[in-house]
């Protein structure tokens, strides 16, 4: 069975990443509506569009096994693509699907399950002689246990969610009496993200770089890895900004850690594209953290340095085709730089900040690729991720990257929410960040200052109120204009502009 | 009229508490080097309201404005600008020397969200940095942490409970 008409189990810009990769292979998509976003750009892309608006569920559809396989089934959809996010490495879902006789484009449900589990996955890994931080050997039970634990291995400690990923369930722990309410915090986090309370603790390491390499495998046993992805830049454990390939990495290291990120998804029979995460400490230790089994935000840093799209891959070996790409094939060339510009306020913590884009505009000079289902009049809602687009920058090499992407980062043009534009024109600035001698903890250690402004700057908005004050004077004698003005007096305006 | 001739100086106070005065009258350019650059204000279709300024568009918006405060959004990092004329710059120092320091820290949700778990109860003492509740918003949970060191006088915010900005959660007695 060849894949002809594909679900969508997903949405935003990783929905229009999919379908703009379907279009050209020539598979059908279908997307699913819902009334949370019912006019969502990822809709206008699909060539078939299933209208869940008038389900009331307390679950996002997108989250709804029974309900996506049904939407399969009764739009004659022969596979899904999860996306990233929501069901992409529920192994259930994946077992679902091919109990249905409907294509999952990722691994094998086992897979899933093993590297999902990261008390397994640690397991196999220990079992494969992957180098590793010390930690508690499986799932620890209660408070009592994981001081004891945390005694034998050293603080600081990470107390991590067996089931978990992308940073929740996740606490650091430098002291034993930090140990109870963290303990619970992690606990209860994993429950409610993962509904498993599971948790295992592992060494922490300070201040490392956080490295992955991105893996393809094919059903024939093949596996290769595709050069490395840098993304030291994040926040609780969110990437922020993401390059390839990493200025940490020779070609010497960079050969010793992709074979074995390639014996790990070999250790699972891996098959689709992954990724194997690693810690990378000061004096090049590396350490295995987690294998990822799905297509990752970043994902396009990689498709830029390699020239390989990696959402064909995916769809070519569900189909059961030999990888035709040998590891001697990978040359990584150039640089490449995504920045995640969300909805979030830098001057607030990146505390969210969802509403309505009111415009937006992206650059679009051939070093730029932006990736987004955000356009002028979407909104930002709060029961998603808060991302706007993604914008990725090239060079020929880290220096002209950087450069470009400086400029790219002068020519978005969001209004309607805050964004993390301001934290990324800090960023590219910044001497740290310039000499890649940055590690994990470079927001931390920037101590609130996430967002830089000149003294001319705050100038210039300063005279931009009182331009606009004025303005609104001569065109309006009430304060009309002024949706949130409740105090303002017009009287009092006047006086206070004739005396500037 | 004679009032508005005294006035020689105009005082801004921006939200990092950072004190500018200008002398006035107050003209829309700014000297960079040895050139001056003249700031506009234009809107258009496509860009909405923007700053010409240094041959270059920059996004701007008005977010509130209350008497004499403003809140503006220049270049995606917003700034809170007060107002003050000399006069009432002193007013306001004689006011705030006669005013007693604030006793109770009300802490309000930074963003909507949903309240998870509240770690601390009414009379509970906390030190500032303490997580005190955990607020879900946008799949991220976020520690709400003291501001200040002190001791618990109301809980406000309920497990499970939805809040929006602002709402208040916590009252904390300052020590």
């Amino acid at each position: 069975m060849k894949i002809n008409k594909m679900l969508i189990a997903n949405r935003g810009e990783i929905a229009i990443r999919i379908m703009k990769t379907a279009r050209r292979m020539k598979i059908r998509t279908v997307a699913v509506k819902t009334a949370v976003e019912p006019n969502a750009m990822y809709l206008s892309l699909a060539d078939e569009v299933f209208d869940n608006t008038e389900e009331v569920s307390e679950i996002p559809v997108f989250l709804d096994i029974e309900k996506l396989i049904s939407i399969a089934l009764k739009t004659g959809a022969n596979a899904v693509h999860p996306g990233y996010g929501f069901l992409a490495e529920n192994a259930y879902f994946a077992q679902k699907c091919l109990d249905n006789e409907i294509i999952f484009i990722g691994p094998s449900p086992d897979a899933i399950y093993k590297m999902g589990n990261k008390t397994i996955a640690r397991k196999l890994a220990l079992k494969n002689g992957i180098p590793m931080a010390m930690g508690s050997n499986g799932n620890v039970p209660n408070e009592e246990e994981a001081v004891k634990i945390a005694e034998k291995i050293g603080y600081p400690v990470i107390i991590k969610a067996a089931s978990g990923g992308g940073g929740r369930g996740m606490r650091i722990v430098r002291k034993s009496d930090e140990m109870d309410k963290m303990f619970i915090i992690a606990s209860k986090e994993a429950e409610k993200a993962f509904n498993d309370p599971s948790v295992f603790i592992e060494k922490y390491i300070e201040n490392p770089k956080h490295i992955e390499f991105q893996i393809l495998g094919d059903t024939k046993g093949n596996v290769i890895h595709l050069g490395e992805r840098e993304c030291s830049i994040q926040r609780k454990h969110q990437k922020l900004l993401e390059e390839s390939p990493s200025c940490a990495l020779d070609s010497g290291l960079r050969k010793t850690m992709g074979k074995i990120a390639v014996q790990i998804a070999k250790a699972v029979n891996y098959f689709s594209a992954g990724t194997v995460e690693f810690l990378l400490d000061s004096e090049k230790n590396f350490y295995f953290m987690e294998m990822n089994t799905r297509i990752q935000v970043e994902h396009p840093v990689t498709e830029i340095v390699t020239g390989i799209d990696l959402i064909e891959q995916q769809i070519r070996i569900a189909n059961g085709e030999e990888l035709k790409i040998k590891q001697k094939d990978i040359k990584l060339k150039g640089w490449a730089i995504e920045c995640r510009i969300n909805a979030e306020d830098v001057q607030a913590g990146f505390a969210p900040d969802p509403g309505k884009i009111e415009r937006l505009s992206m650059p679009s000079e051939n070093y730029v690729r932006v990736d987004t289902g955000i356009q002028s009049g979407s909104s930002i809602v709060s029961s998603y991720d808060s991302m706007i687009a993604k914008l990725i920058v090239s060079g020929r090499d880290r220096k002209e990257a950087i450069k470009n992407c400086k400029l790219a980062l002068d020519k978005v043009w969001i209004k309607g929410t805050k964004t993390t534009l301001p934290f990324f024109r800090l960023l590219v600035r910044n001497q740290k960040f310039q000499d890649g001698t940055f590690t994990t903890a470079f927001i931390e250690d920037l101590d609130k200052y996430y967002y830089n402004s000149e003294y001319e700057e705050m100038l210039a908005a300063w005279l931009a109120t009182k331009l606009f004050v004025e303005e609104n004077l001569q065109e309006h004698s009430t304060n009309a204009s002024f949706e949130n003005s409740v105090d303002m007096s017009p009287w009092l305006l006047n006086k206070r502009i004739n005396q500037f | 009229m004679n009032d508005k001739l005294r006035i020689k100086k105009l005082y801004t106070l921006s939200s990092e508490n950072r004190k500018f005065s200008f002398p006035l009258p107050l003209k829309n350019k700014i000297r960079i080097g040895k050139r001056d650059y003249i700031v506009q204000l234009k809107a258009d279709e496509k860009y909405g309201m923007y700053i010409l300024w240094k041959n270059r568009k920059y996004p701007v918006e008005i977010v509130r404005s209350r008497q004499n405060k403003y809140e503006i959004l220049f270049n995606d990092i917003s700034y809170i600008f007060t107002v003050e004329t000399p006069f009432s710059m002193k007013r306001m120092k004689v006011l705030s020397t006669g005013k007693g320091k604030t006793e109770k820290e009300s802490l309000k949700a930074p963003m909507p969200g949903k309240i998870i778990d509240i770690l601390v109860r009414e009379g509970s003492n906390v030190l500032r940095g303490e997580p005190l509740l955990i607020l879900e918003a946008m799949k991220m949970q976020n520690e709400i942490q003291s501001p200040v060191n002190g001791q618990i006088i109301r809980v406000l915010a309920k497990p499970d409970s939805n809040v929006m900005k602002d709402d208040l959660l916590i009252e904390i007695k300052v020590e």
